[in-house]
């Protein structure tokens, strides 16, 4: 049989994001996998010790731009651990409102981006229409639609206005409703099953080992979660559990990484109705927030891809003098190799799309 | 019409098909007559400035142009096709003006993944050193007539990331850039007000395809 | 178990030395270069520390820091980070990509930005960066032109 290298990316309408997946086929089958990346690389660690602490949220806004109000609320997690600063209650319950309505239009975009490398064209329709709900809703606070600089060091920018509970609630229903036909609609359907059952299956102690974390380990069975293991902001203070799926076989698979975040939006959506009704009174700002900063310091956060972490060094000056940023998907795409090999070259599209893959945060 | 009136390749009026310059191993005048050697690609250079000669002269040219142009124009107005390239945050906000929401293919936009069958090449992100040998031949590989949108800051002038040592400063330094877009990220209304400033570039400067040299 | 008991007996080990406790689920500790390979292979295996979330190279300097942080995978969710120091100009260390696959990249971004060399890596060699670029752009010394003037 003819064994070849073949070039995916980095244009290519499958890889979302500017990377280049080499395989060596024999005839359809994968039997090795080298995925390259760097196409995005703008070293914003070593421009973010150019730029004061608090000038660095545009930068992680960018970081990872279907998500980025995640990325922007890691990065001021650790920026207050390393000022000791402290974000007033109000501005925490506000912080886990909106980080969850950007995680539901994430998995939108992912939605509206996975279905149409099956084929189903028509789901980019309704994963578009769908974010634009929310999308709309996460402008009235921070008045930007996809890249928000909201979250700020010591709380976020502004208040929430009066009447957005009422709007995040209308949103949120048709939403429900609207995946209820979604299920009906994915779920039932042949195709969409046999492409995605038993395609791209890794079992739990592999992923744990290759380092993967959050919707991708949740849907091996893991109930790892860091808003419940290493809780931060409000977290602590709402009700909730881990949810996980299982592939038929053990271990998890497209359909059930697929399955994961439809039932991370259902949960979503629970814990935004929660926040916003227990949301306490007050500032939404700290007091003061020093502009100097020295020592070491972390933080992680359940981003919507899985754990990102921030380790700042302060030197006593007002700029960084290290940042460090951890990007779930950087350790997953090393990993993909070994799921890959075996499948066919028309199931690349699958994997790769179920795993939900963002360049920006790989990149840096 | 006499060999000496040909516009074109000089080495034609001497009848001379050799591309050297060596006189040993060029061809030698024919003894007597009036005798022409070509290549083939010579051939269609002369047949095509032949033509162009006659349409010229006679005026046809201007004729056919100012009647084609027109119907030329007008589909290329109308069906932009941009190359389906998506570098960063940009790129969203490109896939959203697609979306029921901000409908950009009521324009006529629809994304193809190969550039040998686009028109528009869309710079939607910054551009890192790693990729601008393959945005540069993305761009070569697309046939003429093509333009290219600047979309966002980063494809301007670098953006955010004006300082950094692996970003490009702006997409206008390997390449001609038509259509500039601010914004950071671009909004999709943006973007369609960035096509349709294409289309008014086009309707305005794009000259005539009959015979266009 | 609790997060200053486990610092108390690690530091124990052989070139443990500095053990803290950072906050109620992360402990700190710094370690030798040459006790490292024994002392990772105990945190994997004896302590069940099954994740490695990130490995970072700092630029002191005089001299380089590595930072790791090591988690495990269950609801109590706890951390160690772990400082290891590094002559400015020998800056190599054993490699963990056999005990923790997770390692195998985050260590190429290690090469490749700031030069430090893991010995028994499979596969390091640049991963962000083009193949032909020359110097490691992290470090304080590497100097760039900015294009102010162009503006």
């Amino acid at each position: 049989m003819a064994e070849m290298w073949i070039h995916m990316g980095p244009q290519h309408p499958m890889t979302h994001g500017l990377w280049n997946l080499r395989i060596k086929v024999n005839g359809e089958t994968i039997t090795d996998a080298v995925p390259e990346l760097g196409y995005l690389h703008r070293s914003v660690e070593k421009i973010g010790e150019r730029r004061k602490y608090f000038m660095n949220t545009t930068l992680t806004d960018r970081l990872c731009y279907a998500s980025a109000m995640t990325w922007t609320h890691c990065y001021c997690l650790a920026a207050e651990e390393l000022m000791g600063v402290v974000a007033p209650p109000r501005a925490q319950y506000i912080r886990t409102a909106v980080l969850e309505l950007q995680r539901i239009a994430s998995h939108l975009m992912w939605l509206g981006a996975y279905l149409p490398d099956l084929g189903l064209i028509t789901g980019f329709l309704y994963g578009m229409r769908d974010r634009e709900m929310f999308l709309n809703l996460l402008e009235i606070p921070s008045g930007g639609r996809l890249l928000y600089n909201y979250v700020k060091i010591g709380g976020v920018k502004r208040d929430l206005p009066p009447g957005f509970e009422a709007k995040a609630e209308r949103v949120m229903q048709t939403l429900e409703r609207r995946l209820k036909e979604y299920e009906n609609l994915y779920d039932n359907s042949k195709i969409f099953r046999m492409r995605n059952d038993g395609v791209g299956v890794y079992s739990a102690s592999d992923a744990i080992n290759w380092g993967i974390t959050g919707p991708n380990l949740r849907s091996a069975g893991v109930p790892f979660d860091l808003r419940q293991a290493d809780s931060y902001d409000a977290y602590p203070e709402l009700d909730f559990e881990p949810v996980t799926n299982t592939a038929a076989g053990g271990g998890s698979d497209c359909f059930s990484r697929y399955r994961q975040r439809i039932d991370e939006m259902h949960q979503s959506m629970d814990l935004v109705r929660q926040a916003l009704a227990k949301m306490p009174e007050g500032r939404v700002m700290a007091d003061s927030v020093p502009l100097r900063a020295s020592g070491e310091a972390f933080r992680r956060t359940e981003d919507s891809r899985g754990e990102a972490l921030m380790y700042l060094v302060g030197d006593g000056s007002d700029r960084p003098y290290r940042w460090k940023i951890r990007s779930p998907m950087f350790t997953t795409v090393s990993a993909a190799p070994h799921f890959l090999k075996g499948y066919k070259m028309a199931d690349v599209p699958a994997i790769m799309g179920s795993l939900d893959m963002c360049i920006g945060e790989t990149d840096k | 019409m006499s060999r000496q009136q040909v516009r074109g390749n000089p080495r034609m009026r001497k009848g001379l098909g050799s591309r050297t310059s060596d006189p040993a191993t060029m061809m030698e005048d024919p003894p007597s007559g009036d005798w022409l050697t070509l290549r083939s690609d010579q051939f269609l250079n002369w047949v095509d400035d032949a033509v162009y000669n006659i349409a010229e002269k006679t005026g046809i040219r201007d004729v056919v142009n100012r009647v084609t142009r027109p119907i030329f124009n007008w589909g290329l107005r109308y069906s932009p096709w941009p190359l389906h390239l998506g570098i960063m945050c940009c790129a969203l906000e490109m896939g959203a003006a697609g979306g029921p929401d901000h409908d950009s293919e009521r324009m006529g936009v629809v994304y193809r993944s190969s550039p040998r069958q686009c028109d528009i090449l869309i710079v939607n992100g910054p551009v890192c050193e790693k990729l601008r040998p393959k945005l540069k031949t993305l761009y070569e590989q697309m046939a003429d007539p093509k333009w290219v949108i600047a979309m966002g800051e980063c494809a301007i002038g670098g953006g955010p990331y004006w300082d950094s040592y692996s970003i490009v400063a702006g997409a206008d330094t390997f390449m001609p850039v038509d259509v500039y877009i601010p914004g950071c990220p671009v909004r999709p209304e943006a973007l369609m007000h960035g096509f349709l400033t294409l289309q008014k570039k086009i309707r305005e400067q794009e000259p005539g395809y009959f015979l266009r040299r | 178990m609790e997060t200053g008991q486990l610092v108390q007996q690690l530091v124990k080990h052989e070139g443990a030395s500095d053990g803290s406790v950072l906050r109620s689920n992360v402990g700190r500790i710094s370690i030798t270069r040459e006790a490292s390979q024994s002392f990772f292979s105990t945190l994997k295996n004896d302590f069940g520390f099954d994740h490695c979330s990130l490995i970072s190279a700092v630029d002191n300097q005089t001299a380089f820091e590595l930072v790791y942080h090591f988690s495990i995978v269950d609801a109590t969710g706890q951390m160690l980070e772990v400082h290891i120091d590094l002559p400015r100009d020998t800056p190599t260390v054993d490699s963990i990509t056999h005990l923790w696959g997770g390692a195998d990249w985050h260590e190429r971004e290690a090469y490749d930005l700031m030069g430090i060399y893991f010995i028994g890596h499979p596969d390091l060699k640049r991963v962000l960066l083009p193949d032909g670029f020359a110097g490691h752009p992290l470090r304080k010394d590497y100097v760039y032109e900015i294009h102010e003037e162009e503006w």
